[in-house]
């Protein structure tokens, strides 16, 4: 997956990719709320700042001309400071907000079009959303929480007690089915949510902001059940957030939204690695960039003589990892090898520049010829 | 809508704002002031001043008189009768009938085991004992029958007044149009003294019971209709918007998720009906409804207190148990079920009928229906005994601080006389100017032209004399109660030992029906205006109190500490921090104080308070409908006044809802 990368790009087009189906196709989407918000997308007030938009139209731009796909068994991050428009974006892909204008399809059905029936299937059965403030119904209790999606899709009470059971073990929540949301913990709370949210088969699940409310010490255990479910299960999720290692841990790709905009997408390596702007630069700062970036992007073409001696690193390792293996063999560089085949190394020079920050260019197989990350945006 | 932006955004910006309030106070002042300097010489040449220009009233006796002859006349022919009213008031006298054979039929064990399980059911066994009890003591005074012919009126007003007001609610609580429509009628509704509405229902229906359960229905729909529309509104967006993720469809959404949640409004509402129900069921017992209030109103017309009082008790234990077994079963939402097994879900319903019926036919079995009479304890005769006593020693002549008779016509001569007076002296004009002043400088120019066109109404109808009776012992009771209440709820606040030693006192006076209170002032008073103040003073007092304790207590604790750590003393913290952060809570205090003291001043009637509560009584009595129906819409029109008038633009953010 990682071969396929978009191209870090201001407008945040993504390329389409032979063999990645998308399961949602977003492009051009704009959510504008306020008085005659339809006549802003394609207009002249389309290009002004929020605060002048706010003073002309008396209208805010919530999502503003956005394009992304979601490809299928990806952890679609997107992430922004709040008011960035990222949890109306995630709202708009089942229309829980209805967009302003612009296009948006799954598994290439075009949701906008999609009448209430239609739409009700999309949500009962191909999306669901994990909410930041888990959203349940508090006089029901924990089993029959998670078996609601299943009880108003009418499924029998047997058969949806069943699976909800079932929904409840795997979330770690044995032994309190019979207890209601009230009496627990916001972990347990936001476990009883992901359940509530896999009991329906989804195709996609939606996360927004699905952390946020919970101690650092529980998030970290549920990042840790999200990346668990999705290697058990593959399944597509977008995810919503404000915290950067979160998004780094998680996501295979990363829409950084500012003011509606998406001004970088790309792997969390293309983030750290090279910012689109002073911005995400800025956003990244205190990363620790020996964690996030690989060999691949740190390692040069090997000299001779360098192709026998040194511990063998895949090129997905990251340069923490390099380090360590370094630092025991004692050689003065690792190999990268893929299948056997010497891809080039990374000596201590260039593990130290990644550290120091120093070595921020060469970063990402890149068109030759293409521009560097930064200086693109406009 | 607007009052509350208005209230959100000035709120904050505190210092800057109140300096513009003040000096737009004194722009309307100065904008009144003008219109009174061009109108004031107008009206004063064209009539006199003084009271009300007799030109100026419009004389309805002769075509209500007429309209209530032709009803009356009509009542068996006319088809609205026959097909619309005539089927109602059938329908209720049947319902009310067949509710009372059923709690005959039950006898006093079924019925006492009936009330005990049920309460069990809902709210635990503590409350259980406390109900079975309270029904036994019911039949201890001998007061069972009148007891089963209220509690049957009871269950009917309450059931139509829930259906009706939960269909009006769930109409407002869905759809923003009706709720902007019904909003402003709900809210003049319920600063509407009980009074005010026997005598429409008796114009239509006659006196009687369906008289009585409508009036019933109409003055306990509301509480209903406000809370569930308020339970439906309030509905936690989060939780709506995961259901709706989930793909619900809207009938899902209303049945699985937005009426579960408004469940504890629901309950409440339903809490506050029962309450309002059993206020009005009393009251209604002057145009037909029986029962216990039937008993007060007969023993109080002859001041025998003695029988007063044993029927009065049952009133108070009734209304203890009905609030206490609805309030806990709202407060158990949401927690784990708990009591015995047996009791739970739908099983403890259906234990909690087998066992009433079992109890029900045992007692039946061994002859104990109706209450055995030689376990009934005649409480009347002692109890007239001590007040003879009382009358005897207490009423005057006690050395140094008089007696209460002399009190109270100490209170007559030297406040109550002199306001009156000095009301009746005003000129019209200028009662009219200050009702608009305080009105205008409280709210908006909206609020001060009802205010006036419902002060110049109470002239046209031509009761401006007994109005102003009626407002003079408002006016004494109000400035009684604020300054005792004020005082004691700052005293509660700043002192959890007596706040703790207050809350059960004050429980029990908010749960007990206006009518009880005239029972202990008769007893204390005799009768006239007096205790028909004192009665308004202990029954708006409670939650005065109340609501400034917990003003007071809600002043944010940081302003508090800041000003504690500057060294101020109590009296400084008091005045300084305290006072001026609880202001909207003191200005509520006062606007239900006057909602609560009108209600009583009118029943007050009674008890010899006179003016327009007399008016009423003596309409009702005498068949007079004109007199009442006109003393009943002079009521309305002052209870709007003196609301407006106290009636800060935030009220309805401040809490009446909650």
């Amino acid at each position: 997956m990682t071969d396929n990368r978009a191209r870090t790009d201001s407008r945040a087009r993504t390329e389409d990719h032979r063999g990645d189906r998308a399961v949602f196709s977003v492009r051009n989407l704009w959510k504008v709320f306020g008085p005659r918000a339809d006549r802003v997308p394609g207009s002249a007030a389309a290009d002004l700042s929020a605060a002048e938009l706010r003073e002309r139209t008396g209208c805010t731009a919530a999502v503003r001309d956005v394009s992304f796909d979601v490809r299928k068994g990806e952890v679609f991050v997107v992430m922004g400071l709040s008011g960035s428009g990222k949890s109306t974006l995630v709202r708009c892909l089942t229309r829980l907000i209805e967009p302003t204008s612009g296009s948006l399809a799954i598994d290439g059905e075009d949701v906008l079009a999609m009448d209430r029936a239609r739409l009700r299937e999309l949500r009962r059965r191909r999306a669901a959303m994990v909410f930041q403030h888990f959203g349940l119904l508090p006089h029901r209790t924990v089993l029959d929480n998670v078996a609601y999606g299943l009880e108003i899709q009418g499924v029998a009470k047997a058969e949806r007690r069943a699976r909800a059971a079932e929904m409840v073990a795997k979330v770690g929540l044995e032994g309190l089915e019979g207890r209601r949301p009230g009496q627990l913990s916001g972990g347990q709370q936001q476990r009883v949510g992901l359940a509530r949210a896999l009991a329906v088969d989804p195709e996609v699940l939606l996360f927004d902001e699905p952390f946020s409310a919970l101690d650092p010490l529980i998030r970290r255990d549920m990042q840790q059940e999200v990346i668990r479910l999705h290697r058990e299960e593959g399944r597509t999720m977008v995810f919503i957030t404000h915290d950067l290692s979160e998004a780094l841990r998680l996501g295979d790709r990363i829409a950084l939204m500012r003011d509606g905009r998406i001004v970088q997408l790309g792997t969390p390596e293309e983030i750290v690695g090279s910012p689109a702007d002073d911005y995400v630069r800025e956003f990244v700062r205190d990363v620790a960039r020996e964690q996030v970036i690989t060999v691949r992007s740190a390692m040069r073409p090997a000299d001779i003589g360098e192709s026998e001696t040194g511990p063998a690193l895949a090129p997905s390792a990251t340069v923490s990892e390099a380090i360590e293996a370094v630092a025991r063999s004692g050689d003065p560089a690792a190999r990268v090898m893929s299948d056997g085949k010497l891809l080039g190394v990374v000596d201590h020079e260039a593990l130290l520049g990644v550290v120091a920050g120093t070595a921020e260019e060469p970063v990402g197989p890149r068109d030759p010829g293409a521009p560097t990350g930064r200086g693109v945006a406009a | 809508m607007s009052a509350g932006t208005v209230g959100a955004t000035a709120a904050p910006r505190g210092l800057p704002a109140r300096g513009l309030v003040r000096h737009r106070g004194l722009v309307k002042l100065v904008l009144l002031a003008v219109a009174a300097a061009a109108l004031v010489p107008y009206a004063n040449s064209q009539w006199h001043s003084g009271t009300w220009p007799a030109a100026l009233t419009v004389d309805l006796t002769e075509p209500l008189t007429r309209t209530s002859d032709w009803i009356i006349d009509n009542r068996d022919r006319h088809p609205l009768f026959l097909y619309f009213f005539g089927h109602i008031s059938n329908t209720v006298v049947l319902s009310v009938r067949a509710v009372y054979l059923v709690l005959l039929a039950l006898g006093w064990a079924g019925v006492t085991a009936a009330a005990g399980l049920i309460a069990w059911r809902v709210a635990g066994v503590r409350l259980a004992l406390t109900a079975a009890a309270a029904f036994a003591l019911c039949g201890l005074l001998g007061m069972w029958v009148p007891t089963m012919q209220s509690l049957a009126l009871m269950v009917v007003a309450v059931l139509a007044s829930v259906v009706l007001g939960a269909l009006l609610g769930l109409a407002a609580g869905l759809s923003d149009r009706v709720y902007r429509a019904l909003r402003p009628v709900l809210d003049t509704m319920q600063v509407l003294p009980a009074f005010a509405y026997l005598l429409p229902v008796v114009l239509v229906f006659g006196i009687g019971v369906p008289a009585a359960v409508l009036a019933t229905v109409v003055y306990a729909a509301p509480p209903m209709t406000r809370l569930t529309a308020l339970g439906l509104r309030n509905a936690d967006g989060g939780v709506m918007e995961a259901v709706t993720s989930l793909g619900a469809t809207a009938r899902q959404r209303l049945l699985t998720a937005r009426l579960p949640l408004a469940r504890r409004e629901l309950l409440l509402g339903l809490n506050q009906t029962i309450m309002m129900a059993l206020s009005m069921a009393v009251i209604a017992s002057m145009i037909g409804a029986g029962g216990l209030g039937d008993r007060v109103y007969q023993a109080l017309s002859s001041v025998d207190v003695g029988a007063a009082l044993a029927a009065g008790i049952p009133i108070v234990l009734l209304a203890v148990v009905l609030d206490r077994v609805t309030a806990a079963a709202g407060e158990r939402i949401g927690a784990e079920p708990a009591g015995p097994a047996l009791l739970r879900g739908r099983r403890g319903w259906a234990v909690t009928g087998a066992g009433a019926a079992l109890v029900a036919v045992a007692a039946r079995s061994l002859g104990h229906q109706a209450w055995p009479d030689s376990w009934v304890v005649a409480i009347a005769r002692p109890v007239n005994t001590a007040k003879d006593w009382m009358v005897d020693h207490l009423y005057t002549g006690v050395p140094v601080v008089g007696g209460t008779a002399d009190w109270a016509a100490h209170f007559t001569r030297w406040v109550l006389d002199p306001v009156r007076d000095g009301l009746l002296a005003l000129p019209w004009w200028g009662a009219l100017l200050v009702v608009a002043a305080l009105a205008w400088l409280i709210g908006t120019w909206r609020t001060a032209l009802t205010a006036v066109l419902a002060l110049a109404a109470i002239g046209v109808l031509g009761v401006w004399k007994p109005s102003m009776d009626t407002l003079s012992q408002v006016l004494a009771a109000v400035a009684v109660t604020l300054v005792l209440g004020f005082a004691v709820g700052a005293a509660a606040a700043r002192s959890p030992r007596l706040e703790t030693l207050l809350r059960p006192v004050l429980d029990v006076c908010q749960t007990m029906p206006q009518f009880v209170y005239l029972i202990p002032v008769v007893a204390l008073f005799s009768v006239g205006r007096a205790p028909a103040v004192a009665a308004a003073v202990v029954y708006a007092l409670p939650a005065v109190v109340r609501i400034t304790t917990q003003g007071l207590r809600q002043v944010d604790p940081g302003a508090l500490e800041a000003a504690r750590s500057m060294g101020a003393t109590g009296w400084q913290q008091l005045r300084q921090v305290q006072l001026p952060l609880a202001r909207p809570a003191l200005l509520l205090a006062v606007n239900q104080g006057v909602v609560l003291v009108l209600a009583v001043v009118i029943i007050g009637g009674l008890v010899g308070g006179g003016a327009l509560g007399y008016d009423v009584v003596a309409g009702l009595a005498r068949g007079d409908l004109a007199t009442g129906l006109v003393a009943g819409a002079a009521i309305v029109c002052l209870g709007l006044v003196l609301d407006r008038v106290t009636q800060p633009t935030t009220r309805r953010r401040m809490g009446k809802e909650a």
